[in-house]
């Protein structure tokens, strides 16, 4: 999960213009900042999300919504698909999205598209290497377009899976595009970065868990979140639930549909009307996530018969609901992976165009306690458009470091900065609840990379005088409680409210049990007195924790003078 | 970086014939840690980068 950073291709800080880029299997994202706020640029099509598809006609090379356009009459001119194919074998790559555009093949073990680029000739052989730097191309120049300046550099988001080898391929990608990489950074990482970097946002340490459902793929992570600093605690990756599925449920749909007036007639057996019937259903899948209809509309779609049919919101979620479960199995896996509980999760952030459906959103927050925030367009009004957070964190990086030698950055991102020891338990000291009990406080929260430093002012006994500070660590265990078996309330089953519930799955009609976290005390690391502390009197507790674990607790009544200091040696 | 969480619950009272050189008692090292690697990221991460490569603590760095 090593980033890497810097390239050959170095360019002079002082000559840099750098911006972000997401670059994915579907679509891409370029943006910049202003004023230190990220803007996801605009392609000269008006797109911001840039279909990643590269196509020529006679000699004429098209990117974006007009290459994914000509997938209907010279597809195996246009190339989809293609980015995880870099830096990979022939033998390894899953060439399944491929299939009704040009297709991958094998030149001596790299991953090639024989296309026609040329007005005349013979058709080319280009690697995916070289379809990658000509994409990228038409990425800087309209980035460049828009900016008024030849646009140097980028930090640009990888998967968290990309190999080392992946991520070389990358980076020679975009240097044989005239373009350098500041860093390569990873998508989860990058959202969480576009939200931390809100002005309004706090800097608070939490758990956050990042669903990055796109088009031919949907990942997702648990990043601890500590006084700014990220630590992945889990990954894990699925390639049969994501954006493609949801658009063969709404291909199957209408073709259905199609069928039942047209018997003999299906539309995907003919490339040309399955292209159709695919771009019509995406468009219809998108325009879902808004309204509570959509319409689908082909002129011609097969045989020449033209095809037209509304389907609702609740149609939809019915007929995709394999693949929505699919997406809360993918989340409730990497949670325990990571030896969590979904009551440990503070956050989670829909990132990925398929994030925009309002039912995903919803799933997720039936799975999680009412204190976790989903930020998610339909269940926050602050979220932020979940296809523009890859591209904005990226911004945010490459405005960060843009002013860095490439050298600097290089020694920044190197293992020997970046891996460092991370505390196991949570340190804090005990407190009194109301009715006398010791509970503990936390100061510094678990999984929070060393060095770190905490500070908590806290409440002395009431009428001040000598104060014990007993430092301790801390766990959590969730605590379960079964409701009181009670006779069952005649069956008024809340008839479906329209559009909730309706599909909704069974684990609503349990019984609840009431599941909470709680702190409980572990080794007592050190004790320290305050004495005649006033009445009303409040303490300061710091606790730094050096590289090496080495502890140093200093404490004091606030606005007193001394105090005490000590040191814990490292174990 | 200071930050300051407040706390209202009290702490306890200090009990009756309490004492320790400098009013410190140390009594066990924290528990062994797990290494991890945090991702090289956002203005806090160059923060402790800086920190890092200087050798310098927080309250050096504070100065
Ligand atoms: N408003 C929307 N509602 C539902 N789905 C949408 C919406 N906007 C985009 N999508 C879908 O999101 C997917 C693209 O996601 P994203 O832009 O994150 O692409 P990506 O990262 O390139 O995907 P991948 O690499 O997984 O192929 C497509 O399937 C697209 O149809
Ligand atoms: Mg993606």
């Amino acid at each position: 999960m090593a980033e890497t950073g810097g390239s050959k291709a170095g360019v002079a800080p002082s000559d840099r213009c750098a911006i972000g880029i997401s670059f994915g299997n579907s679509y891409s994202s370029i943006a910049c900042t202003s004023e230190d706020s990220p803007v996801v640029i605009a392609n000269e099509d008006g797109d911001r999300q840039i279909p990643t598809i590269l196509s020529y006609v006679e000699g004429e090379e098209y990117t974006g919504n007009q290459a994914k356009a000509l997938l209907v009459r010279n597809p195996n001119n246009t190339v989809v698909s293609f980015k995880d194919f870099l830096g990979q074998d022939f033998p390894s790559i899953d060439p399944t999205h491929c299939h009704a555009a040009a297709h991958p093949q094998d030149v001596n073990g790299t991953v090639s598209f024989t296309i026609q680029d040329k007005a005349e000739g013979d058709a080319s052989t280009l690697s995916v290497s070289e379809i990658s730097t000509r994409y990228l191309r038409r990425l800087v120049q309209s980035a460049s377009d828009y900016l008024g300046k030849k646009v140097t550099s980028a930090v640009v988001t990888a998967p968290t899976n990309f190999t080392e080898k992946q991520r070389e391929s990358l980076i020679k990608a975009a240097n044989d595009a005239d373009l350098e990489i500041l860093q390569l950074i990873n998508e989860p990482i990058a959202s969480v970065l576009a939200y931390d970097a809100r002005p309004e946002a706090k800097l608070e340490d939490k758990i956050v868990v990042v669903a990055d459902l796109g088009g031919t793929r949907s990942d997702v992570a648990v990043v601890a979140s500590r006084g700014g600093l990220y630590t992945i605690l889990a990954t894990a990756h699925d390639y049969e639930f994501s954006g493609v599925q949801l658009d063969k449920v709404l291909m199957d749909h209408f073709a259905k549909e199609f069928m039942k007036k047209n018997a003999n007639v299906d539309p995907r057996e003919n490339a040309k009307s399955l292209a159709k019937l695919k771009a019509e259903s995406e468009a219809v899948k998108k325009a879902l996530s808004l309204g509570a209809n959509a319409n689908f509309s082909v002129e011609s779609l097969a045989d020449g018969i033209d095809f037209q049919l509304t389907i609702n919101r609740l149609r939809y979620e019915t007929i995709g609901r394999k693949v929505f479960e699919g997406f809360n199995r993918l989340v409730e896996g990497v949670i325990k992976k990571a030896e969590l509980d979904v009551l440990d999760i503070d956050e989670v952030i829909l990132s990925g165009g398929t994030s925009h459906t309002p039912r995903i959103a919803s799933n997720f927050r039936s799975i999680f306690p009412a204190t976790t925030v989903i930020q998610a367009p339909s269940t926050s009004a602050t979220a932020i458009n979940p296809s523009e957070l890859q591209a904005r964190g990226a911004a945010l990086q490459a405005s960060l470091i843009q002013e860095y030698e490439s050298e600097d950055i290089d020694q920044s991102t190197h293992p020997a900065v970046t891996t460092v020891k991370h505390i196991t338990n949570a340190i804090g000291v005990i407190s009194l609840s109301d009715d006398g009990e010791e509970v503990f406080t936390p100061i510094i929260a678990p999984e929070t990379a060393a060095p770190a430093r905490r500070t908590i002012h806290i409440a002395a006994p009431k009428d001040g005088g000598n104060v014990l500070v007993k430092v301790v660590e801390g766990g959590t265990h969730i605590k379960v409680t079964k409701p009181e078996p009670k006779a069952k309330e005649n069956g008024t089953k809340e008839e479906g409210a329209e559009d909730e519930d309706d599909s909704d799955f069974d684990s609503d009609e349990e019984e609840e049990e009431h599941r909470e976290k709680v702190w409980k005390i572990g080794t007592t690391l050190a004790e320290a007195g305050i004495k005649d502390v006033k009445k009303g009197g409040k303490i300061e507790v710091t606790i730094n924790v050096a590289g090496d674990l080495a502890v140093t607790i200093t404490t004091r009544e606030v606005g007193g003078k001394g105090g005490v200091r000590g040191t814990l040696k490292a174990a | 970086m200071a930050t300051v969480t407040t706390v209202t619950r009290a702490l306890p009272a200090l009990p009756e014939g309490w004492s320790a050189e400098k009013d410190f008692k140390p009594i066990s090292s924290i528990t062994a840690s797990t290494q991890r690697t945090i991702e090289p990221v956002g203005p806090h991460f160059l923060a402790h980068a800086r920190r890092a490569r200087h050798k310098r603590t927080f309250s050096e760095d504070d100065r």
